[in-house]
């Protein structure tokens, strides 16, 4: 109960600008990405696994020539980024509650998000990086100097793609446990549909599916962007495709968006 | 006890409607903290009292009411309002992967506070888990886990700190010291409004105590007055064991039938 004290006054706090919260969110986000051992598999391991393995064995040549090698396992590690890594890791946050204790603080609500996204894509920037680092030095896959800059543009175009996907995905599903599970579904399809972008071995329809998909669509552009196809009406139509792709997802994406899971 | 003049007000919410399409959890209620005051919203669950702390912390927009804090709308200006309001609620979880040293320069970050490593190493020995400082949130004991929220949520020294249920699932000795942290929040001016269902401690503790069921406060005042305004009502006598008590009251007004 109340005792005879002397309060002291209390001063109002300002709020910090946003530019501050937004520094300190993305120093945060920045290390608890390093130490998630889930997503550094997702996004080195796998893409590196999928650049050498393409090259091994005498068929390889038919699914592409090394601009293909290159640009799949590029896509493979932009899909795992946004639709499983991303994705997983904004549903467990916002199931046990993590969202809820930064939307009390004075940051702006939308700077907990773009700095998740900002994250990401550093993520994808580096794992480009890597991915082209390793093709030149150890699988002897080079490009001319200008084929790197637009390889690492049209595959940060990628990532607001499948990023956009992810966040959709996050958007339509509550819980957890179910988008893990809708993540790995739709995991398969994405990566298969990438691959058979090239191919009309499953016959023209599958192959037009999967020339228009985001995948496809980021296949072709990687293709272009790397010069082992020229620049055409059908690039221009992938680019413009993958732009249609990130609006339409994320605009499902942040409308459906909620902060709780339940 | 000496009741504490109004002089200034932490908190005022007026008509405060919150709803979930048709279902209204919070029905037009108003309240009012003090300045240096521990103000308890009691009410079983379900009662709307998680619903109107989420308002106040906006959390989740009312469809009626005013919020001010201290002088600032908060309707008006969000985020200057939630820089003066420190929040523990009922489930606190925060990122798995940083150590509590991140997360206090994160949160401290966050409301403007810059902090050195050794300010940060003096917060964490003042509630003595400096030599947890390197371990992640979800590897402390429940009693840890309270200590470090109610630090997160006083680290940029407010002058309203919300509590949400803030002794659920603590054995006696950490509840015992949850309660010394709260009195002394209050002796350093701070005022409190928190939600618990031991109504004994809400006796002991709190200044003023309102009781809320089905989205409404039904009464209000300190401990004392609102068992003294209630003593003689029969539902009062009849749930009474001796002398009568603050849960005594409580079960009276809001029923005795379970809540999910």
């Amino acid at each position: 109960m109340t005792d005879d004290v002397i309060l002291p006054k209390r001063r109002s706090v300002a709020a910090p600008n946003w530019w501050s919260s937004l520094k300190v969110l993305l120093r945060a986000d920045g290390t608890a990405q390093v130490r998630t051992s889930q997503s550094l598999v997702l996004t080195f391991a796998l893409p590196l696994i999928l650049l050498v393995a393409t090259g091994l064995g005498k068929n390889s040549a038919a699914l592409g020539g090394p601009a293909f090698r290159i640009s799949l396992a590029l896509t493979v590690g932009l899909v795992s980024i946004g639709t499983v890594g991303y994705s997983l890791a904004i549903a467990r946050d916002r199931d046990t509650g993590v969202f809820q204790r930064l939307r009390v603080t004075p940051a702006p609500t939308w700077t907990i998000m773009v700095s998740r996204w900002i994250v990401q894509l550093g993520a994808v920037l580096v794992m480009a990086i890597v991915v082209l680092v390793v093709a030149a030095v150890f699988v002897g896959i080079t490009l001319p100097p200008q084929d790197y800059l637009f390889t690492v543009l049209v595959t940060l175009l990628g990532s607001a793609v499948f990023l956009s996907i992810g966040q959709a995905i996050v958007g339509l599903i509550a819980s957890a446990d179910t988008l893990n599970a809708a993540g790995r579904l739709l995991y398969v399809p994405l990566i298969g549909l990438s691959v058979f972008g090239n191919t009309d071995r499953l016959g023209t329809t599958v192959e037009l599916v999967s020339r228009w998909s985001p995948g496809g669509c980021l296949e072709t552009l990687l293709s272009a962007a790397m010069g082992a196809t020229a620049w055409s009406g059908q690039s221009w139509g992938a680019l413009f495709a993958s732009v249609g792709y990130t609006v339409v997802f994320a605009v499902i994406g942040i409308r459906w968006f909620r902060w709780v899971s339940h | 006890m000496l009741e504490i003049p109004a002089l200034t007000r932490a908190l005022r919410v007026t008509g405060l409607r919150v709803t979930y399409g048709p279902f209204v959890a919070v029905d037009g209620i108003d309240l009012e903290v003090r300045e240096g005051e521990i103000y308890g919203l009691l009410g079983p669950n379900g009662a709307g009292k998680t619903s109107a702390l989420s308002a106040i912390e906006g959390l989740l927009r009312p469809a009626a009411g005013d919020i001010v804090i201290g002088d600032i709308d908060a309707r008006a200006h969000q985020l200057q309002a939630k820089a003066q309001l420190g929040v523990q609620l009922q489930t606190t979880s925060f990122q798995s992967n940083l150590r509590l040293v991140e997360l206090v320069r994160l949160f401290a970050g966050l409301y403007g506070v810059t902090l050195s490593p050794a300010q940060i190493g003096e917060l964490l020995e003042e509630i003595n888990l400096k030599h947890e400082a390197s371990k992640r949130f979800r590897e402390l004991s429940g009693g840890q886990q309270q200590r470090f929220s109610l630090l997160i949520a006083t680290i940029h020294d407010p002058a309203l700190v919300l509590l949400d249920e803030p002794t659920a699932g603590l054995d006696p000795q950490a509840r015992r010291q949850l309660w010394d942290r709260i009195e002394r929040f209050r002796k350093e001016g701070r005022s409190i409004l928190l939600t618990t269902h031991s109504m004994e401690e809400a006796q002991a503790v709190c200044d003023r105590v309102a009781i809320m069921d089905h989205g409404k406060i039904l009464t209000v005042g300190t401990p004392a007055a609102v068992i003294a305004a209630h003593r003689d009502d029969p539902k009062v006598r009849q749930a009474a064991h001796g002398e009568v008590t603050l849960e005594d009251v409580f079960i009276a007004l809001t029923g005795r039938e379970l809540r999910d």
